[in-house]
């Protein structure tokens, strides 16, 4: 495989001396590699597409609610959160604080996660709190999907 | 040029000549074709996903146009349709069934790309606003799929939706008017469907395209994030 070795200036200090680093050229090695992966990709999902088609239940009927009833795989931390979050926070009603917080604010916190970790370093070992952060929030989205799953209507 | 060296170029040089006299392929395909791809990236998987995302999405877009010259948004006819589709066009159920699981697992790559940036740090300087761009593409695909789920107007995507807008709904201040603009009125019916439908093939197309197309010439700028 040709490996090339180019030069490139390190952003971060300004007397620094070139780093090499070791690259493949984009064409043909890392469209190669990209073409297989999709192959595999692309043939995967004709594989799921033909053992597990994609469902149609009976016509919808507004006056006939199917029981139990969940949102999309992707929503169900937002509609756990929803069925958890059951009390009154002073003047706030239990049901804003269901829809704000899994919705306006992770999302908010999420869009303003690289000017609140102004930690230069990437190295993992760098960054206990923001992994520790990280960990927290994963663990949260699965316990409320689980808990949506669980507390379905 | 001499006559004789003309006569002896094979067809694909006359045909990269005539474009490099026009486009000055010389200069412009170097920088393309010999980009260095980092040697860490090409052999880590990892840095797939966000690939695997894109791939899905081109999937979307193929067997979305099929579906879409089927399919027909109207509470009489979208059931019949997507029925139709499921049991009488030609490779309609693979085309659906395709359609599906890509949307599915763009999700999820999109979901598992994000991780991965977050616990490589790769949003640091200078890429804070590729993590935001990727932030709105997370949510484009979310809406996309909600948008999606409620078109084959069964009874699982009338209630998921009948969920899905009351909870949206039910956000302070906007709440209302979100409600009113998804559902085109108080319940769910002709006018959502038609809504649901345009957002889907037309509107969220447009704003993808868009974040897309940001998203990576961010990258090919900044070039991939090196450090672990």
């Amino acid at each position: 495989m040709a490996i090339i070795e180019i030069e490139q200036p390190k952003a971060e200090e300004q007397h620094s001396e070139p780093v090499r680093v070791r690259g493949l050229p984009f064409f043909p090695h890392f469209l190669l590699r990209e073409v297989v992966v999709m192959c595999l990709i692309g043939g995967s999902l004709l594989l799921l597409a033909s053992y597990y088609p994609a469902g149609l239940l009976s016509p919808a009927d507004p006056f006939t609610t199917p029981t139990p009833i969940y949102p999309e795989w992707y929503f169900l931390y937002v509609f756990g959160f929803l069925k958890f979050w059951t009390f009154d926070l002073g003047p706030i009603p239990a049901k804003i604080i269901g829809v704000t917080v899994p919705m306006v604010l992770w999302y908010g916190l999420l869009i303003l996660v690289p000017f609140i970790d102004r930690n230069p370093s990437a190295d993992i070992r760098n960054r206990k709190i923001a992994v520790a952060l990280g960990v927290i929030a994963l663990l949260g989205i699965l316990f409320f999907t689980y808990y949506g799953i669980v507390h379905g209507e | 040029m001499p006559e004789q060296l003309e006569v002896s170029m094979t067809i694909y040089d006359k045909i990269y000549k005539w474009l490099d006299d026009r486009f000055k392929l010389r200069e412009l395909l170097p920088s393309i074709v010999k980009h260095p791809a980092p040697e860490y990236a090409v052999s880590n998987p990892l840095y797939c996903l966000g690939g695997t995302a894109f791939l899905c999405f081109l999937i979307l877009v193929i067997t979305g146009i099929f579906l879409a010259m089927y399919y027909k948004p109207t509470p009489d006819e979208a059931y019949k349709s997507v029925q139709n589709i499921m049991t009488a066009v030609p490779m309609g159920s693979l085309v659906r069934s395709t359609h599906h699981w890509a949307a599915n697992t763009m999700i999820a790559a999109v979901m598992l790309h994000m991780i991965r940036i977050y616990f490589m740090g790769a949003y640091k300087k200078p890429r804070e606003l590729n993590w935001v761009v990727g932030i709105f593409l997370l949510l484009t695909v979310t809406t996309f799929g909600f948008s999606g789920y409620l078109l084959p107007w069964d009874q699982l995507s009338f209630w998921a939706t009948k969920i899905g807008t009351g909870i949206a709904g039910s956000l302070p201040v906007i709440g209302g008017y979100i409600s009113l603009l998804l559902m085109g009125g108080n319940d769910i019916g002709a006018d959502t469907l038609t809504r649901f439908f345009a957002i889907h093939v037309l509107i969220l197309p447009i704003a993808i395209a868009t974040l897309l197309g940001l998203h990576f010439i961010m990258v090919r700028i900044q070039g991939i994030s090196g450090r672990l």
